[in-house]
Order: C-alpha cells, then sequence, then structure tokens
C-alpha cells in the first residue's frame, strides 16, 4: 500500500493489490500516508498456498479493476 | 494481620468514583487502551516521569517511518504512565525501548506483520531490587507491579505513540498472550552463571534491558533426569519443532529455572556449553522436512518450503558434505541462556524469538538515576 502510494506521488501510475483480508489493514496504511482515499484493488483470500494456475486466474479476474483506477478501458 | 496493616474505609483516598470511571471511559473510547483500563495522565503526573531522565522529551526512541510514527521520550512516557508505572520505572521503559530500536526488527515492520509477535523484556542487574522487579515464582505470570507495567508500557506505546491497532496496522493473525505484556528479571542470586548482561560486556553491578522480539513461550515441565545431556536433549527438541522452523533457521532464548541451571552447573557446564549442545543436536533429517514440506528454501525469501515448489532452492545444508542432516539453528550463538523463576521445580521454558540471529543482543544500559545528570547521557553498551 505505501509502495503504490509513494509510486502515484512520484508521478508513477499504480494500482495496489491485496486480499481482501486486508482491507481494513490496507485503508489504516493510507490513511496513515495521508491518503485515506486511495484507491486499490481486492482479490479473494488466500495468495500464498495457491499454485501458479490460480495465481493466474486470480490476475486475470482483478485486471478490470486495475485498469478502472489507471483510468484505463478495460 | 497486625492491626496496623488492617485497611478501613478511612484510608481510601478522596475522589469521586463516578470522576475516575468517566476518565477510564474517555481513554477506552479514544481507542488510546490495550483493552484494559489506563491511569490518566495529567502534566504534572507525566512531568515525575520525564524528571527521571536528563533525555530530552522530544528525543526520538524508535522512528517508524513506513508508519510516518515515532516513539519520543515524552511520548514514552505518557505510555509508561498510562501502563500503570511508577515513574522510578521509567530508566528500564527507556532502556526497552532502545533496545528495541538496536534489535532492530520491530522497526523493520514485524508488529505490522501478520506472524503475531510481541516484544520480551530481559531485565538484570540492581534496578531490578530498586523497583521490585520479579525474578522468581510465577517470573511470566501475573502479580508484581513493576514486570506488568513496564512490559504493557511497550505495548500502549506500539498502540498511541506507532498507530500499531490491531485489525488496522497490527494485523497480527492470532498474536500472543505475552502481546499484554512480557517483562521478566533474570534470577541472578540463584543461577550458577553470570548474568545475561556480563555475558555481553556489561558489568555485573550494571543494570540492562535486553528486549527480544518473540514468536512464543513453550513450557518444558522435565523432573525425570539427572543427566545434563538427557535434560539437554529434551530441550533441543522443543527448539527444533518443524512449526518453528518457518526460516532457513531459527534462534531460541532458553529461560531455565535455578534448578535445571544448577543440574548443568553441577556437570561443569556453562551456558555456552549448553548453547553449543543444542547448535549440535538441533537438526533434522532430510526425510523429516520433506515429511512436512520444508525440505528447501524460497529463492527470494528464504522461507522454508516443499522442494517441489516453483521457487525451491535448495537449502545449505544440501550444499554441504552431509546434505541430510539440516541444522535448524545457524551458530550456538543462536541460543541464548538465562536463569530465571522460582527454584523449587524442573520446569523451564524455551522462548521462540524471531529471527536466525547469532550475533550478539541488543543489551542497553539502563541510566542510573542516582547519576549525575552529565554521567546519563550515551547509555548504550
Amino acid at each position: 500500500m505505501a509502495d503504490g502510494i509513494l509510486l502515484e506521488r512520484a508521478g508513477v501510475p499504480a494500482v495496489s493489490i491485496c486480499t481482501g483480508s486486508f482491507l481494513l489493514p490496507a485503508q489504516a496504511m493510507a490513511r496513515a500516508y495521508g491518503f485515506g482515499g486511495f484507491e486499490f484493488a481486492t482479490v479473494p483470500h488466500p495468495i500464498a498456498s495457491l499454485d501458479s494456475q490460480q495465481i493466474e486466474a486470480r490476475a486475470r479476474d482483478v485486471l478490470p479493476e486495475v485498469l478502472r483506477i489507471l483510468g484505463l478501458e478495460s | 494481620m497486625p492491626s496496623g496493616e488492617t485497611t478501613t474505609q478511612n484510608d481510601t483516598p478522596l475522589a469521586d468514583p463516578a470522576e475516575i470511571r468517566r476518565a477510564m471511559e474517555y481513554y477506552a473510547d479514544r481507542g488510546w487502551t490495550d483493552g484494559l483500563p489506563v491511569v490518566p495522565v495529567t502534566e504534572s503526573y507525566l512531568a515525575e516521569f520525564l524528571a527521571t531522565t536528563s533525555r530530552d522529551p522530544d528525543e526520538v526512541l524508535m522512528p517508524m517511518p513506513q508508519l510516518n510514527r515515532q516513539c519520543t521520550v515524552r511520548l514514552a512516557a505518557i505510555n509508561a504512565a498510562l501502563a500503570g508505572c511508577r515513574p522510578d520505572y521509567f530508566p528500564v521503559v527507556l532502556a526497552a525501548w532502545e533496545s528495541l530500536t538496536r534489535e532492530e526488527y520491530a522497526t523493520r515492520g514485524i508488529w505490522q506483520s501478520t506472524t503475531g509477535t510481541a516484544p520480551l523484556l530481559i531485565v538484570n542487574g540492581p534496578v531490578r531490587k530498586r523497583i521490585g522487579l520479579n525474578s522468581q515464582g510465577n517470573v511470566f505470570g501475573s502479580g508484581f507491579r513493576a514486570n506488568a507495567t513496564i512490559g504493557r508500557a511497550i505495548r500502549l506505546g506500539a498502540i498511541n505513540a506507532l498507530g500499531l491497532r490491531p485489525h488496522q496496522l497490527d494485523q497480527a493473525t492470532q498474536g500472543t498472550p505475552a502481546k499484554y505484556t512480557a517483562c521478566i528479571a533474570e534470577n541472578e542470586e540463584e543461577s550458577p552463571w553470570p548474568p545475561l548482561h556480563a555475558q555481553f560486556g556489561l558489568d555485573p553491578s550494571d543494570s540492562a534491558v535486553t528486549a527480544m522480539i518473540i514468536r512464543s513461550c513453550i513450557h518444558i515441565e522435565a523432573r525425570h533426569t539427572t543427566v545434563p545431556e538427557q535434560l539437554a536433549l529434551d530441550i533441543t527438541g522443543t527448539i527444533s519443532r518443524t512449526g518453528a522452523l518457518i526460516h532457513e533457521t531459527i534462534s531460541a532464548l532458553v529461560v531455565l529455572s535455578p534448578e535445571h541451571a544448577r543440574l548443568f552447573s553441577r556437570a561443569g557446564w556453562g551456558q555456552a556449553d549448553l548453547s553449543e549442545f543444542i547448535y549440535t543436536r538441533a537438526v533434522h533429517s532430510r526425510a523429516e522436512l520433506a515429511a512436512v514440506g520444508k525440505d528447501a528454501i524460497a529463492r527470494q525469501t528464504r522461507w522454508r518450503l516443499p522442494a517441489d515448489h516453483p521457487d525451491a532452492v535448495p537449502d545449505q545444508a544440501q550444499a554441504s558434505g552431509t546434505p541430510d542432516v539440516v541444522r535448524v539453528l545457524n551458530s550456538a550463538g543462536a541460543v541464548l541462556v538465562v536463569v530465571a523463576g522460582a527454584n523449587n521445580a524442573g520446569v523451564s521454558a524455551v522462548i521462540e524469538t524471531f529471527g536466525p540471529r547469532g550475533g550478539p543482543p541488543a543489551v542497553v544500559r539502563v541510566a542510573d538515576p542516582d547519576m549525575k545528570q552529565s554521567e546519563r547521557s550515551g547509555n548504550t553498551t
């Protein structure tokens, strides 16, 4: 979350992604950086125990949301 | 009870209970507590804490730049007062913060981690007696104000100064009961060995705090043997458990009861001998690690995982001359040994400390309140 905010502030478009389990900590981190409205994408938990095909599916599923936050057409 | 110790209603201080409750609820409503009531702090009460140190109230004790927060001397004092510390405990609290900062895992972000660690403080030297720190029976338990509140002062500082509230920036999956408070004193009087701070270069007449980030505290009840190798292997088995083996290697603090320490001492063992024994015997076979999916390590994080995982690379043992013998510890220095608890049974503890370690712990001298102001600065080892 911090990396996403710092990249945006450095002028590099960025979208932070976390699992839904980290929604509240992610929002707290955004507030800690003075960017309470920072938009980010969430994917279903977990990630760490998925195999590569499941990870790719997560990435495909979240891509439209990432593009929306970036302001691009999906 | 002698008549002079009888408590009567006339001894109770004059205060409006409703006002006391209102103050307690105010702190709770603001989220400034660990869930338990705190002591209201006024400017004049805060001044009593700050008077025990010559340090600038605005001096930063622990920076936490990733959270845009820091713990200063003043914030440490406020939270020590909230925690129920007496002002004369504050030099120990200051040394604890300094030790935690030097220890580095907290400032690297471990207090935000799902791992759910807690800081453990070990206090050595004359300050233990001066402020009533317990080093004997129930040393990890309740009942002693100095132990209870000094440990709690760190937790409240983490919550209030650093913003590490659960469900927010503290993302611990389960945490540990030690997150309420974890502060012990070494039982130097009943130890056959040098105290922890003297093992690492301080004079035994110094007072010191050594902080460690811990995962858990595991109880070892071993009344069955007087053979040092058997007891040492029993302890080693607890340290070696695969559930603790998250990274390639781990570390531990062994807190021996005086009875266990003397068993080793009578056989001619020092603390370094016990550490060396544990280091050499804390091993798993490759097959044991394969059975729990921990026979390799991740390329980037060096966390253990199955050898057939796409990120897996061989561990260091795999490249050694004995690939089927995997050490749990990177050196004898990864096991520290202290003595605490009552001298009444063969009960000890293994503290699972965070990180591979092997280097010296962060031993920080407690500034002596009797010293002149000019002598108090530069109180680290």
